[in-house]
């Protein structure tokens, strides 16, 4: 199976359809595992208490955002330079499911705040430069819905994309850059991470599980790009009729 | 059951943060997976008006 197969929009829509319900299943299953894993198993911490288990959805839900943006943009640029259907609807389509691990990921982080540091929000490097991350997917959300040609809001919008990865690097090093109330690596410290095995498997195991996740929604979200897309097409019609 | 569910005083803080993510992924799926249903339905109620 070659690239520009899965790349026709035809070929996608028709092949994808139980793909998406296993995964779906499948996801699901290893989600409730993790969120299990997360509560109950993995081991309390000595400073933090139980609070700490909020990192188990906050930190891959974090590392999802700035990879969905990284997705958003690679395709965004994909379909500007090669004119790629299929990349458009994936560029444009994954920055609602960006969007929603930001929400979650700038909230879990909140509510571990409270505990943790005495208040909900500080306007510290890493908290700030997520929240623009935020203003960024619903810019380009907004910028997309508010053109009628909608191939010529994909160049404007993978335009928008690419400009703000500039963002992406500032996230990940603002903790080591400036001297913040958010924590620095813990996990990307490869040679000797901060967290114990017993609390890092989980952590491992969950990030795992939000890119299962990723790929179930995203898989989803381009077939209804497609569809909205292609529903005039002969093609579609036959498909819908069969 | 209530002590296996307890989290001691972070209790609210931790099923909040757990609650709220599981809402937000609920929605994150559910919304293209309804949206594709209901664009299927009005494009056939569509082509049975025509005919």
């Amino acid at each position: 199976m070659n690239i520009s197969k899965i790349a026709n929009l035809k070929f996608f829509y028709v092949n994808t359809k139980n793909i998406s319900f296993f995964l779906s299943i499948f996801t699901l299953v290893l989600f409730l595992v993790g969120v299990y894993w997360g509560l109950y198993i993995a081991p309390i911490d000595y400073l933090q208490g139980n609070s700490y288990r909020i990192m188990y959805v906050h930190v891959p839900a974090a590392w999802l955002s700035l990879q969905t943006y990284i997705f958003m943009a690679v395709t965004g640029f994909i379909a500007l330079v090669w004119k790629v259907k299929i990349m458009e609807i994936a560029s444009i389509q994954s920055a609602p499911v960006g969007a929603f691990f930001t929400i979650i990921a700038l909230v879990t982080g909140m509510i571990w705040g409270k505990p943790t540091w005495g208040t909900y929000w500080v306007w510290d490097a890493r908290l700030t430069s997520e929240l623009i991350l935020l203003f960024l997917y619903i810019g380009v959300i907004v910028l997309y819905a508010s053109f009628s040609d909608k191939r010529q809001a994909v160049k404007v919008t993978s335009l928008l994309a690419i400009i703000g990865l500039i963002n992406i690097p500032i996230i990940h090093y603002s903790v080591e850059w400036w001297n913040t109330l958010h924590q620095g690596p813990t996990v990307t410290k490869f040679d000797k991470p901060s967290a114990h095995i017993s609390m890092l498997t989980p952590l491992l195991y969950m990030f795992f599980v939000f890119n299962l996740y990723f790929c179930t929604v995203i898989i989803k979200r381009i077939r209804l790009g497609i569809f909205l897309r292609e529903k005039n097409t002969k093609w579609m019609k036959e498909y819908l009729d069969d | 059951m209530i002590e296996f569910l307890d989290m001691g005083k972070h209790t609210a803080f931790v099923y909040i943060a757990y609650i709220f993510s599981v809402v937000v992924l609920l929605i994150g799926y559910f919304f293209p997976h309804y949206g594709l249903k209901k664009e299927i339905r009005k494009k056939n109620d569509k082509v049975n008006k025509n005919e």
